[in-house]
């Protein structure tokens, strides 16, 4: 019960936080409209089958992914600029529920991504918004945020050893979009890549709010994706033990 | 002399001073396997959307990408300067402008250059598209020309930068953009008569189209009039982010802006 | 029993030069270093940069691990219970960074407050009235990047002390103060310890030791020099006499000559405005001036004085190495 408290205060707090930088804000929600305006425009201009509303869904969740991308890996880093890091390290819980909430906040961000790629389909291009399951999606998107915060923090947790972090966390970007489901449905993809797309978090989190939107049966994919959540924290928890007992050793939790 | 000795040994030494960020762990994956991963995102995406070819996508984004270097790698030169202090004193060193400025402007040029080359060699392996050989030196050359064309553009948005505070987001907004506008990605076909007027007279629309043709074996002369387009919009652009940058130099010097970080 | 002990603590760190052709060297930042603060004493660690003062208390609030040596707090040991360790102490930091910019003074507290443990009913009132000890009541809702300096280490403090630790560890807290800010600060340190706090504080300000600590050791290159009370360490000087005599300019070997001079206890040379001072300790009965003056063969003299050892004396003999 403490724990869930933990975590709920602060996620709040950090999401304040990130909330609060606007020029951060702007850039994370800006890029991926990009990429959205251009899908958009492909899938209008298509003949293929899938509708205008498939292209909405994927690239909102394609914007949802790099919110988490393109910051969490950076997550321990951040703390180390603030000069909080040492504080929150030296505090009683154990660590790993100080860094998630962390890296939740930074995937609600992708909320934002969400509402506007969806919002530039509406009202640019058009598109009916209509979903099938309104509450069923919006349990989805909670659990794809929540997964796509855990793989953060298991990013956070593995890349702490490097300080170019943030360019690892980019690294991650393009290929998610490639094959986790997005707008390239995955029997398109070589057999070989199918797998990889299977322990991805964000590839059943997409199918679940699609399905949630155009009618199907979401459920498995929902519980499927908040399970591998449950891996990839397990995974960082692991890891995490290692690395802060290495930093310890070595005097490294305030290097800048 | 002197004129092309500080555009040569300048260049090569300001990159090499203030390119130190740019450690492998960064170039490699922000420049080698990012532009092939869009290559293969937006093949997949045409292949899903059953629109065009590989070779569309290939082709558009290879050329696209190279906006990167040319945006960011100059933008971090100017702005590096600035922070450096440096450009303080190399804007009131009696080196005469043109030399020193363009001297910086060939690195980039040369990275762009070698990032598309690189892109579209590894795109079309992966994909197994053919190149018919005798298009490759035509194929150099219109690259050459867009990276041209577009380090102008990253003059513009460097010289924007010594102003702004956060370059990097009108860097990833530039890139956006030309991802939209140069028909990289949308046939042009496609797009609204006002943003076909604008695809017109920005850098790559014209460069694209030409790389497109020559991918499907048209000789060098049936595309030579696209290549004499961007050629103009490179001279324009390299004009114009010359002539911002000692405008904002002048400015910087009678507001005391230029070392304010 | 002492509340805080240290027992032969070691602490070596791994440095590297170069990127191609990596160096490795040790660099032992702590050698060695014993004591205990009993309950509700003030204890200063006093020391000059780099003695080794943040790495010692570091390894007592379990942020770092020592390389030899043990530390127990309130029992606990800082290597095998660093979590117990932890819900039991207090640590604040001097300087500018440390807190949540962005958020408001009392959002920093209370985020601290949940991962300290506060109970949730305890929260609201424990935060009101930390606020009003370190007299930041009012300014609570503003952002802290619009803190001054002060205001920032005041918040430090309020957070150090949420729930309520009996052992708080202040890491120089009053570096880069105003004067004012500094003096309030220390009287807000005086009064926790009134409180009945054990306090271990670390400052390379002399003054501020002598002035707030019960007991004082002296750190210098990774090691304890002196331990004992203010007065104990002025009783080790009090027995001599200080020769000042003003140079201008110190003339190489200078130093070294007067200092093996039979009878000097040490020298160092103090900087003051156009002139430099040199200091020459030397016991009571012992008369040196006219032997120092024959050593000045040749320098710039000016004034040349004879008066009692400070503290500061002792503190400067201490960690020169004399």
């Amino acid at each position: 019960m403490k724990a869930l408290r933990l975590l709920a205060v602060g996620w709040y707090y950090q999401f304040k936080m990130i909330s609060r930088s606007p020029f951060e804000g702007i850039g994370q929600v800006l890029y991926p409209l990009f990429f959205a305006t251009v899908a958009f425009f492909i899938f209008r201009a298509s003949e293929s089958p899938r509708t205008l509303l498939y292209a909405a869904l994927g690239s909102a969740v394609m914007g949802m992914w790099s919110a988490t991308s393109t910051t969490a890996g950076n997550a321990m880093q951040r703390e180390r600029w603030h000069g909080t890091l040492e504080s929150l390290v030296a505090t009683p819980p154990h660590f790993g529920l100080v860094l998630l909430p962390i890296t939740l906040a930074m995937a609600t961000i992708g909320i934002y991504c969400l509402v506007a790629t969806l919002a530039l389909g509406r009202f640019v291009f058009g598109i009916d918004l209509t979903v099938e399951h309104p509450l069923v999606f919006a349990l989805a998107i909670v659990a794809a945020v929540t997964s796509f915060g855990a793989l953060g923090f298991l990013f956070a947790v593995s890349f702490v050893r490097f300080r170019a972090a943030w360019a690892l966390g980019n690294l991650f970007e393009y290929p998610v979009w490639l094959i986790g489901g997005f707008l390239v449905p995955l029997v398109l993809l070589p057999e070989w890549v199918r797998p990889i797309s299977w322990v991805l978090a964000p590839t059943w989190g997409m199918s679940a709010i699609r399905e949630a939107a155009l009618g199907g049966s979401p459920l498995p994919d929902l519980l499927l994706c908040l399970a591998l959540g449950g891996v990839y924290v397990g995974l960082g928890l692991a890891m995490l033990e290692r690395v802060l007992g290495a930093a310890r050793k070595r005097g490294a939790l305030s290097l800048s | 002399m002197t004129s092309l000795r500080i555009f040569a040994i300048g260049g090569l030494i300001s990159y090499r001073a203030l390119f130190y960020w740019l450690t492998f762990w960064i170039f490699v994956p922000s420049l080698v396997v990012a532009p092939v991963f869009q290559i293969l995102l937006f093949a997949y995406i045409g292949r899903s959307a059953e629109l065009q070819s590989d070779e569309f996508y290939v082709v558009g984004n290879a050329i696209q990408y190279a906006a990167i270097p040319a945006l960011f790698a100059m933008s971090q030169l100017v702005a590096g300067e600035k922070f450096q202090n440096t450009l303080g004193a190399i804007l009131v060193s009696p080196a005469p402008r043109l030399p020193l400025f363009f001297g910086r402007a060939v690195p980039v040029v040369a990275n762009s250059v070698f990032v598309a080359a690189f892109a579209l060699t590894a795109g079309s392996l992966i994909l197994g598209i053919d190149i018919p050989l005798t298009s490759i030196p035509a194929l150099a050359l219109v690259i050459v020309v867009a990276a041209v064309s577009c380090t102008g553009l990253g003059l513009i948005n460097a010289a924007l930068g010594l102003r702004i505070r956060e370059n990097a987001v009108l860097s990833n907004a530039i890139f956006g953009f030309l991802l939209i506008f140069t028909g990289a990605n949308i046939p042009l076909s496609e797009l609204p008569d006002w943003m076909r007027a604008v695809s017109e007279v920005i850098p790559f629309t014209h460069s694209i189209q030409a790389a497109r043709e020559l991918a499907d074996g048209a000789a060098l002369g049936s595309v030579i009039d696209l290549v004499g387009a961007e050629l103009l919009l490179a001279g324009a652009y390299l004009s114009a982010g010359y002539l911002l940058l000692r405008f904002l130099e002048g400015q910087g010097r009678r507001h005391a802006t230029l070392e304010r970080s | 029993m002492p509340v805080v002990e240290a027992q032969d603590l070691h602490r070596t760190y791994r440095t590297s030069t170069g990127t191609l052709r990596r160096k490795w060297m040790d660099v032992e930042a702590v050698r060695g270093v014993t004591f205990g603060i009993e309950r509700g004493e003030l204890f200063g660690l006093l020391g000059p940069n780099g003695a080794g003062k943040t790495t010692t208390i570091k390894m007592l609030i379990t942020l770092l691990l020592p390389t030899s040596g043990t530390a127990r707090v309130l029992g606990y040991d800082v290597v095998k219970d660093p979590r117990e360790v932890r819900k039991r102490i207090g640590y604040v930091f001097g300087g500018e960074r440390g807190v949540y910019e962005r958020l408001s003074g009392y959002d920093n507290l209370r985020y601290f407050a949940e991962l300290y443990g506060v109970p949730p009913k305890e929260i609201r009132p424990r935060i009101e009235s930390l606020l009003e000890l370190v007299g930041l009541k009012g300014r609570e809702q503003e952002r802290t990047e619009g803190y001054s300096r002060g205001m920032k280490q005041r918040l430090h403090i309020a957070r150090g002390l949420l729930h309520d630790p009996p052992v708080v560890f202040l890491d120089e807290p009053t570096i880069g103060l105003d004067p004012v800010g500094a003096r309030e600060l220390r009287a807000t340190i005086a009064s926790l310890a009134d409180a009945g706090k054990t306090i271990l504080l670390t400052t390379h300000y002399m003054f501020e030791a002598d002035a707030l600590c019960d007991r004082i050791a002296v750190i210098t290159r990774g090691e304890i020099v002196a331990e004992g009370t203010p007065a104990d360490l002025k009783r080790t000087v009090a027995a001599g006499t200080v020769v000042e005599v003003e140079v201008f300019g110190v003339p190489d070997g200078l130093v070294e000559r007067v200092r093996d001079l039979e009878g000097v206890t040490s020298v160092s040379v103090e900087e003051r405005e156009q002139a430099q001072v040199l200091l020459v300790q030397t016991p009571t009965d012992v008369e040196l001036t006219h032997t120092i003056l024959g050593t000045l063969d040749g320098a710039n003299v000016g004034r040349i004085s004879r008066r009692e050892p400070t503290l500061e004396d002792a503190y400067v003999a201490l960690v020169s190495g004399e």
